[in-house]
Formats: C-alpha cells, structure tokens, sequence
C-alpha cells in the first residue's frame, strides 16, 4: 500500500517536472516550433484517446475524426453563442463528445471486430458533413473558434502561438495524469480484463456491455477534448477539418506509439508532425518534383506502419519493456 | 518496477520531442521578411493533391511559369521572385500549417492565392495575418466577407464576388428573358445566400428554387430529384448555381433524362474541364449554355494578354495544357508583379498594401472589368461577360465581342461597362 502511494507520487512529480521543461521549452524555440508543439499535444490527447478505446478495452475505432469534430463544435458553439470561457468550453466539448460517445458505445458494445470497425468508419465519412445540414453550424466553411489574445499581463512579445501551446500542453498533461490514473485503477483492470478474455471477465462479475460502453465513453471525451484543441489552434471548425485521413491518421499514430500502453504516446505524436517535415526537407534536399513533394509524406507513414506493425506489432515501448523483462 | 521504466521511456520521447524542435535555428532578418537586394519570396498553399485538386494544382506552375519569364528577363525592381509552393489537400488544419511553415520558416514576403474560403478564413485568423501585416494577395474565393477591409485588412480577393455574379446573371436575365419562368440550382451555405441576395437586388422571381447541401450532390439519387423538380416547374431557363461537381452533376442527370432548358452556369461550376472528366458527352449536350467569365477566354488568341501568356505557358511551363485554370494563375502572377512594382524600390509589406489601394487603377492586367480595390474595399474584377459555351466546353464571347457588366457588392446598379482596359505594357514585362 505504501509503496502505491510513493508511487503515485513520483508520477505526479514527473508530470510536474515535465510540466516545467515544457515551459522552458517553449521559451527556447522558435515560433513554429512553438505551434507545432501545439499540434503534438492536440495528437497526444487524440491518440491516448484510440489507445485507451483500442489497447485497453480491445474496441476498433477507424473514425476518431468525427468524435473530435464533435468536440470541436461543441467547443465553437459554447464559445460563439455563450459566451463561455476557454476552459468551459473545453469542459463543454468533453460532456458533449462524452454523451455522443455513450450512445454510440451502446451500439458498439453489440459489435466487435470488423463490424465495429465498419461502423465507426462510416460515421468518420458522415458525421463531418451533417454540419453542412444545419444553419447554426456554419455550412462548409464553419465557424470561428477564438479563444482571444493571450493576457496582457503576459508581455507584448508573447505570441498567439504560444499562447496556444501553453494551454494545449497544460491540457495534454492534466489528461494524461487523469488517464494514466485511470488506466492503474478496477476500471482500468476491468477494461483489461474483457479485453484479454471476455467470458472469463464476466465469469468474474465484470458487466462486459457496461464495461465497453464506459471505455468508448470515456474515450470519445478525451477525443473531443482533442478536437477542441485542434479547433484553437486553427481558430476555426468545420467539415473539412475532420477527413477521413485524420482519422487514418490518428489511427496510425497509436499503432506506431504502441496500442496496448500509454507510455509511447508522444513517439506517435511527434512522428505524425514531423514526417511531412522530413519529407519536405528531404524532397527541397534533392529538388524533386511537386508530385513527390506530395506523396512522400503518405509513403513514409506508411512505410513506417508496415515496418513497426513487423517488428515492433505493439510499439516499440511495449517490446523494450519485454526485452528488459527477460 | 514498470512505472519506473514507463517515467523513463515518457522522459526518452520527450527527449526526441525536443530534440527534434530543437533542429531548426532562425537565420538573422533582414529589413522586411522575404525580400533581399535581389529576390523576393512568396508562398502559396492550394490542393495539389486530393479530391479538390484537379484544375486548381495547375495555378502554382501558372504562377511560377510567369514569375520566371518577368525574372529572365531582369525581374521587378531589380528583384526575382520565387514561389515557394506548399499542398494542402483542401484540409483547413493543414492549410494553417502549411502557411505557418511558409510564414515562420520559409520566409516568406507574402501569400498568394490560397484557396477555398474554409481555408482561407482559417489561415486568417489562426496565423493571424492582419496582426502580423502579412498581405495575403489575390485568395481564390468569390465568399464576399474577404471584401470586408476591417475583418481582413490584409486579404485581397481577385474573383468578382458571388452577389456580383448573381446580379449579372439578373441583368442578362431582365434584358433577355422578361416575363420567362426561370429555375435555379443553388448551394445551401454562405455562397449560395451571398448569390440569393444578388437575385433578389435584380428582383428576380424564381418559379423554382432547389437549395442543396454541399456534398450531397454526389450522393447518388440526389441530383436526380433536382431535374425531376425542374420537369414538374418547366422553367424556360435555369441557373447552375453550384460547384463544379454538382452542376456536372446537374448536367450528367439531365443527359440521362434527356432535359434541356436554357443553361446559365455560375463561374465557380462552369469549369468545363471538370464537366468533361465527369462525362465526356457533356460539353457537346450543354453547347449552347450560357457562362460568365472576367478575364479573357482561354481560347482567344486575339488577346494580347492571353497571346503573351500562351507563349509564356509553351517556354516556361512544358507540357501544361493551356486553359481557364492556367489563365488564373498567371492572371494572378502578373497582378502580382504590377503591385509589387507600384510599391516601389523599398518594398515592405505596408507598402505593398497602400500601392493596392492607391494604385490599382493604373495596373495593367487581363481583367476586362474595372479593379476595383481602395481604401474601404478589397475585391478585384467588379462585373462580367457573359458568352456561350461551344460544343468542346469553351465558353466565347458571343459574335466575338465582350460585353462586360459591372456592378458593386451593395445596391448599385448593373452597368454595361465602358471600361477600356490599359494596353499590355511591352512584352508583358513590368516596366
């Protein structure tokens, strides 16, 4: 019992202490950099959130995008028509994106494998495009999301992006610390538990539907925490925000950070800002042509799925913690 | 033991993270952002790739065709341009970060020709280019809001806006077709509501009106039911008022139900070459139609403009079929150039911004309308021509002669234009 405590304790400290390197780095680099944080940190909430649904409660989900998109309305239309504060409105994308989560976790609870997949795939097709239905949420080209300039009392020289990187990583951390406490406690030993082995967990007194129904919950708020970050850091919402490669993408993400543990989270991250950066430098490097400026980035995603669901098929964490294991 | 290593395999991630922000260092600045003694730098994102793409992912090679025809031959103020291009797919998230890098790394002096309004309103705000006093040149995007000088001070648009071309088409519709029944096709959002508002300032009756949602006119069935309600009202004459994929659409259902009003087709879905690739026996099923257009035809070699950059196109972009979309683009590069010029010899972006608004008057360019920037407004080509389209999908002016229209976004009137557009300075060159 004491040594939990302890612990838990020295994973507080760490996110606190990473919480103030963050910090530091962020008055060290330069402006895009800067925002480029930003977006890694939106990527961490969004593939934390298809790790949990996917690593540890064994559901597929190939259409995080529309739970993100979601979000990041629910956030838009808290923040234009009331008026709320920042952190309201994110609140307000997560109790959103959440009871849409629910519901559609009562119906994913009746599916599984393919079919779940299936499911969540269409949804990442039409949900985005119901926006163009409805006046209240701006057709095609969306609605503005600002979150307004930072504090004055910050310094003239203090740019919106960093502004938007203080608040997406403080966000990431506080969701991470939440989740990875989560994960430890009978929650997240019950979602292992259907996972591994669904009849024996009911055997067991574990409520398998209620179980898979709270993880999807839960999950679709952490995407729609991500979908509101997204949303703040191009101050907008709309369709076309939320393709279908989004989803991929974010899909993508988890299985290069290691689906079935949260530790790798940010290798994902960081892989899928960096990559079209790479390829670009490379491409400008040996001066190809726009048609392999532009598909390189795809070709190098891929590649490097194919490389580590070969090799490393639960991310390259899970395989050094095996290794040190033996 | 596994929390220990898991804190250090966050901390080893972290360390990449880093590391790899870490990568880049600024390089000093010089006086303005992008311009030396001897280049210019600007940057353009657009979809090269994706489902909007064909078409627009001609415009960059356009630019650059021009751009390196002016720097043969001795550049603007001394100065070579250059144009950093960057794909976007059409993805407003990917379109702020493709500006960002553009802006932040690359350099650039300005933006030129981003597209689509979701996009273009994205990069607006989120790279904040109005505190920054980046100019955002020539956005390709008729959505009348980027007129509006106090929301996007820096943005100008070189498109007519879409109320504009509304009351052109009521113009026309006055002159020709009093007393018809007309029907018209129109998309359900901003553009749609900004072309109702230009209809209904030329106090036209719809005797049927179809709105549709962007995206649902490639759910089969969907286009069906518009020509089917078309049949029922019989207007003699109806407007596409849509993208091109839905007046393709339009036009593919009509084919099959063998319907044939008379057509208007809105400048945004009367992109032939779009038509085509969605059935090639449309172009000859809709000869006839009628179209608008503010630059020159692609096909009117008559034109000094179009002469110039038809050359330009064969030396400078190889291989590139010359149509409305290469037009466009080096429409947009020769604008860019006479304003570039007009700021004079120490160019800043502030600069630049003024000489638009002072200026633009005296740019030559292929436009056949008036430009119209100033001080209070930031559209460009203010009217249109409107001629017919041919059985390949080209639209010419009828007997061969431009009959122009010009108005204003507000309430003025639609005029025939006297407007003598400023004779192509020598070679098309600035100088």
């Amino acid at each position: 019992m004491h040594k939990l405590k302890s612990n838990n304790l020295l994973r507080l400290i760490g996110f606190v202490v990473f919480g103030f390197f963050l910090f530091y780095l962020s008055n060290a680099i330069d402006e895009l950099r800067v925002y480029q944080g930003a977006t890694v940190a939106m990527y961490v909430v969004a593939i934390s959130s298809i790790i949990l649904l996917t690593g540890y409660s064994g559901q597929v989900s190939l259409g995080h995008g529309a739970l993100l998109a979601v979000g990041g309305y629910g956030a838009a239309l808290l923040r234009n028509n009331l008026h709320a504060p920042v952190w309201l409105s994110f609140a307000g994308a997560v109790l959103v994106a959440a009871l849409f989560g629910s519901l559609l976790g009562v119906t994913a609870a009746r599916l599984s494998g393919p079919y779940l997949a299936g499911t969540t795939l269409a949804l990442a097709v039409g949900l985005p495009s119901i926006a163009n239905q409805f006046k209240f949420l701006g057709g095609e080209q969306g609605l503005i999301f600002d979150i307004g300039l930072p504090p004055a009392s910050l310094g003239e020289t203090f740019s919106q992006y960093k502004w938007f990187f203080w608040i997406a990583a403080l966000t990431a951390l506080i969701a991470m610390w939440w989740l990875q406490n989560l994960l430890r406690s009978r929650y997240g030993r019950t979602w292992r538990a259907v996972r591994t082995q669904s009849v024996a967990a009911e055997l067991a007194g574990i409520n398998t539907a209620r179980s898979k129904v709270l993880a999807f919950t839960v999950s679709a708020g952490l995407a729609g925490l991500a979908g509101a970050l997204l949303s703040m850091t191009i101050s907008t919402v709309s369709p076309s925000a939320f393709p279908l490669s989004l989803s991929f993408a974010l899909a993508t993400g988890a299985v290069l950070s290691g689906v079935t543990t949260l530790g790798g989270v940010m290798i994902g991250a960081v892989t899928l800002v960096a990559i079209p950066e790479i390829a670009d430098a490379f491409t400008q490097r040996i001066g190809a042509s726009e048609n392999v400026t532009a598909n390189l980035p795809g070709l190098m995603v891929s590649g490097l799925l194919i490389v580590v669901v070969l090799f490393v098929p639960n991310g390259p964490v899970e395989q050094f913690r095996n290794r040190r294991k033996k | 033991m596994i929390g220990k290593n898991r804190r250090k395999l966050i901390a080893a991630s972290a360390v990449i993270a880093a590391g790899s922000m870490l990568l880049a260092a600024a390089p000093a600045q010089a006086a303005e952002q992008g311009v030396t003694g001897s280049t210019i730098k600007l940057g353009i994102t657009i979809p090269m790739t994706g489902i909007a793409s064909p078409g627009y992912n001609k415009i960059p090679g356009a630019m650059k065709a021009y751009f390196n025809y002016v720097n043969a031959n001795g550049g603007v103020n001394g100065r070579k341009i250059t144009l950093v291009v960057k794909d976007d797919q059409y993805i407003p998230t990917l379109a702020v970060a493709k500006a960002n890098e553009l802006i932040l790394k690359d350099k650039v002096f300005a933006l030129i020709g981003t597209l689509g309004t979701a996009s273009t309103k994205a990069i607006s705000r989120s790279a904040q280019l109005s505190a920054r006093g980046i100019p955002a040149l020539f956005v390709n995007t008729g959505f009348s809001g980027f007129a509006d000088k106090k929301a996007y001070p820096t943005s100008f648009s070189l498109l007519p806006s879409y109320q504009m071309e509304a009351k052109v088409i009521g113009k026309y519709l006055d002159d020709n077709y009093a007393g018809k029944k007309i029907g018209l096709i129109y998309q359900d959002d901003d553009f749609g509501v900004d072309a109702l508002n230009g209809f209904k300032q030329a106090g036209i009756n719809f005797a049927v009106k179809i709105p549709y949602a962007s995206g649902s006119q490639g759910v089969a069935g969907v286009a069906g039911t518009w020509i089917t309600k078309l049949q029922a009202a019989a207007p003699d004459v109806v407007i596409l008022f849509g993208v091109s994929s839905a007046t393709a659409a339009a036009l593919g259902n009509a084919y099959a139900y063998k319907y044939s009003p008379k057509w208007i087709l809105g400048s945004v879905g009367g992109d032939a070459t779009t038509i085509a690739a969605a059935k090639k026996e449309l172009p000859y099923f809709m000869a006839g139609a009628k179209g608008l257009s503010f630059a020159p035809a692609p096909t009117d070699s008559s034109d000094e403009y179009i002469k110039m950059f038809m050359d330009v196109n064969a030396t400078y972009n190889k291989g590139v079929t010359f149509d409305n979309n290469v037009v466009a683009g080096m429409t947009s590069a020769f604008l860019a150039v006479q304003a570039i010029k007009s700021a004079g010899v120490n160019l800043t972006r502030k600069g630049l911004i003024a000489a638009i608004e002072k200026n633009s008057a005296s740019f030559a360019n292929p436009g056949l309308t008036p430009l119209g920037y100033s001080a209070t407004s930031h559209v460009g080509a203010t009217g249109y021509w409107i001629g017919t389209y041919d059985a390949t999908g080209a639209l010419k002016p009828d007997g061969g002669k431009y009959t122009v229209y010009t108005t204003d976004s507000g309430t003025g009137a639609v005029v025939l234009s006297t407007y003598k557009r400023p004779a192509m300075p020598a070679k098309g060159l600035p100088n």
